[in-house]
C-alpha cells in the first residue's frame, strides 16, 4: 500500500517532467523520420523502419530511465523532502521500491508508447503484422528495467552527474558484453580473458535482450533462451534492488 | 522607461525570433553554401573508408541491425551513383562484406549485393563467395542457394553446380514453385537459351526495385535477340 502511493507518486512527478517529454518527442521523430530513411533502401522499407524503431526504443529509453533515475532519491534530499518521508512510519526499502516501480511505470508509458508506433508503422509498409516486434521490445523492457535499477542504485549514494556516467557507462558495457567476450576468447591473451569473462559474469549482458535481430530477419525464437533470458533479467534488477536498499538503509540523513 | 515603449518584454521575444530567422537565410545558408571545407568525399575517391568490419561492430555498441542498415544504404547509394555511369563497383564486395559481418542473417544484402557485383560490376567470383557465405549462415533460407544456382547455370555454365544448388533450393521452406520444373529441365538437358530465358523471366516477375528488373530485361533482350538469328539454336 505504502509502495503503490510512493510508486504513483513518482510516477505522476515523472510524466510532469519536461527531460521526459524531450526525450520522448526526439524518440517518435527518428522512428517516425525512418519511414523517410528506409525509403532510400531497395525493398527494404520494413527492415530499416524495424530495426531503426527498436534501436530508438532501447536507446531512448534508456536515456530516459538514467536521466530521470538519478534524481529520484537525489532530488528527495536535495529539497529536504526525504525527512518528512523517513520521519513517517515507513521503512527505507519501501521508500526505495516505490521510488524504482514508479520510474518502471514511467518507462513502460513512454517503450509501449514507441513500441506501437515502430509496430503501426512496419504493418502499415510490410501490409502484414509482426508479433516478434512487441516481444522484441517486451524483452528490452526489462533490458531498461535493469538500467533503471542500476540509475536507482547510483543515485542511493552519489550526485546526479556521476550517477548518470556511471550508470550511461553501464548500458553501453552492458550492450557490448556480448562482443567483448567474443573478443578476448578469440584474441586476447590468458590475464587478458580471465579479466574479461569477469566483468562480462558481474556486469548485465543487456546484449541477451536484444531479439531484434531474429525478428526483423524472420528467424524463430528459442522459447527456452528468452524464459532464462527473461529470469537472468529478474534475478539481475533483485540483485541490484537489494544492494541500493542496503546501501540507503545505512546512508545516514543527519 | 523601456517597458512602455519599442522595445516592450513581449515585443523582444518576437524581434529575437525574427532576428534568428533573418539570420539563418540571409546569413547562415548562404555562407553555408560558400563553404568548400568539410563537405563529404565522395565514395569513389577511394578515401572512403570503414572500419574493419568487426571493428564496427564494436563501435555500434550493440546496435548492430542499425550499424548493417545505415552501410547497405551507403552501399545503395554507391551502386547508384556508379551503375548509369562507369559500372565499375569495385568498393562493393567491401560494403557488403561489412554489411554481412555486422548482421549475418540479412539476406538481400548476399542475394542483391551478389546482383549488382556480377551484373553490374562483372565480379562473378565476388558475387559466388558471397552468396555461399549466405548460404552457410542461413541453411534455412531459400534466396542464397537458389541465387547460387542461377549464377553456376547463367553465368559459369557449371550445370552439375547449378544442379545441386537448385536441389539445395527444392528443400527449402517458402522456395519458389518454378524450381522442380529446373530441376527437371537440368535433369533433361533442355536448351540453355529456353531455361535461361526462363530463369530470367521468373527474375524479372519477382524483382522488388527496378534496378533488378532493368537487368533482368536486359538478359532477356540479349538472351531473345541470340535466339531469333539464323544460327541460334537452343542447343546446351
Amino acid at each position: 500500500m505504502r509502495i503503490s502511493a510512493i510508486a504513483l507518486n513518482t510516477f505522476r512527478e515523472a510524466v510532469r517532467d519536461r527531460i521526459l517529454y524531450s526525450i520522448l518527442a526526439f524518440a517518435l521523430l527518428l522512428i517516425g523520420a525512418s519511414a523517410i530513411l528506409a525509403s532510400l533502401s531497395i525493398g527494404q522499407e520494413g527492415r530499416i523502419i524495424k530495426d531503426l524503431g527498436l534501436a530508438s526504443s532501447s536507446l531512448f529509453g534508456a536515456f530516459i530511465a538514467i536521466f530521470l533515475g538519478i534524481g529520484l532519491v537525489f532530488k528527495e534530499i536535495e529539497r529536504r523532502t526525504i525527512y518528512a518521508i523517513i520521519a513517517k512510519p515507513i521503512h527505507r526499502f519501501q521508500f526505495l521500491l516505490g521510488k524504482y516501480i514508479g520510474l518502471v511505470l514511467t518507462l513502460l508509458v513512454t517503450v509501449g508508447m514507441m513500441a506501437l508506433l515502430v509496430v503501426g508503422l512496419a504493418w502499415a509498409i510490410d501490409g502484414y503484422w509482426t508479433p516478434g516486434l512487441l516481444a522484441a521490445a517486451a524483452l528490452d523492457f526489462i533490458a531498461l528495467m535493469i538500467v533503471t535499477a542500476v540509475a536507482l542504485l547510483f543515485s542511493t549514494f552519489t550526485t546526479p552527474t556521476l550517477s548518470a556516467i556511471f550508470a550511461l557507462g553501464v548500458f553501453l558495457i552492458g550492450r557490448l558484453s556480448g562482443d567483448l567476450k567474443i573478443f578476448a576468447d578469440q584474441f586476447a591473451g590468458l590475464g587478458l580473458r580471465i579479466i574479461v569473462n569477469g566483468i562480462y559474469l558481474v556486469l548485465p549482458d543487456l546484449s541477451r535482450f536484444q531479439i531484434g535481430s531474429r525478428v526483423v530477419n524472420a528467424l524463430p525464437l528459442d522459447s527456452a533462451d528468452v524464459t532464462w533470458t527473461v529470469l537472468y533479467g529478474l534475478a539481475y534488477i533483485l540483485m541490484l534492488l537489494f544492494l541500493a536498499i542496503g546501501i540507503f538503509q545505512r546512508r545516514d540523513f543527519k | 522607461m523601456m517597458s512602455g515603449g519599442f522595445l516592450r518584454p513581449n515585443r523582444i521575444a518576437l524581434i529575437a525570433i525574427l532576428l534568428c530567422l533573418g539570420l539563418l537565410l540571409g546569413a547562415v545558408i548562404p555562407l553555408h553554401r560558400t563553404g568548400k571545407n568539410g563537405r563529404s568525399t565522395p565514395v569513389e575517391e577511394g578515401s572512403w573508408l570503414f572500419l574493419p568490419p568487426a571493428a564496427l561492430r564494436v563501435a555500434s555498441f550493440g546496435f548492430h541491425n542499425v550499424a548493417a542498415d545505415v552501410v547497405w544504404l551507403l552501399a545503395i547509394q554507391y551502386i547508384g551513383s556508379h551503375i548509369s555511369t562507369d559500372r565499375k563497383l569495385s568498393e562493393l564486395f567491401r560494403m557488403v562484406d561489412t554489411v554481412v559481418t555486422l548482421d549475418p542473417h540479412f539476406v538481400e544484402a548476399y542475394t542483391l549485393g551478389a546482383l549488382f557485383m556480377n551484373y553490374s560490376g562483372g565480379n562473378v567470383p565476388g558475387a559466388i563467395a558471397l552468396l555461399e557465405r549466405g548460404a552457410k549462415a542461413n541453411p534455412t533460407r531459400w534466396e542464397p542457394p537458389y541465387n547460387l544456382a542461377r549464377t553456376y547455370y547463367l553465368d559459369l555454365r557449371d550445370y552439375p553446380k547449378a544442379l545441386h544448388w537448385f536441389e539445395v533450393t527444392d528443400r527449402m521452406p517458402g522456395r519458389p514453385h518454378y524450381v522442380p520444373r529446373f530441376i527437371a529441365r537440368l535433369y533433361a538437358a533442355t536448351g540453355h537459351r529456353e531455361t535461361a530465358l526462363e530463369l530470367w523471366r521468373a527474375m524479372r516477375d519477382s524483382a522488388a526495385s527496378d534496378w533488378v528488373r532493368e537487368i533482368a530485361e536486359r538478359e532477356i533482350a540479349k538472351l531473345e535477340a541470340e535466339m531469333q538469328r539464323p544460327s541460334g539454336g537452343g542447343s546446351r
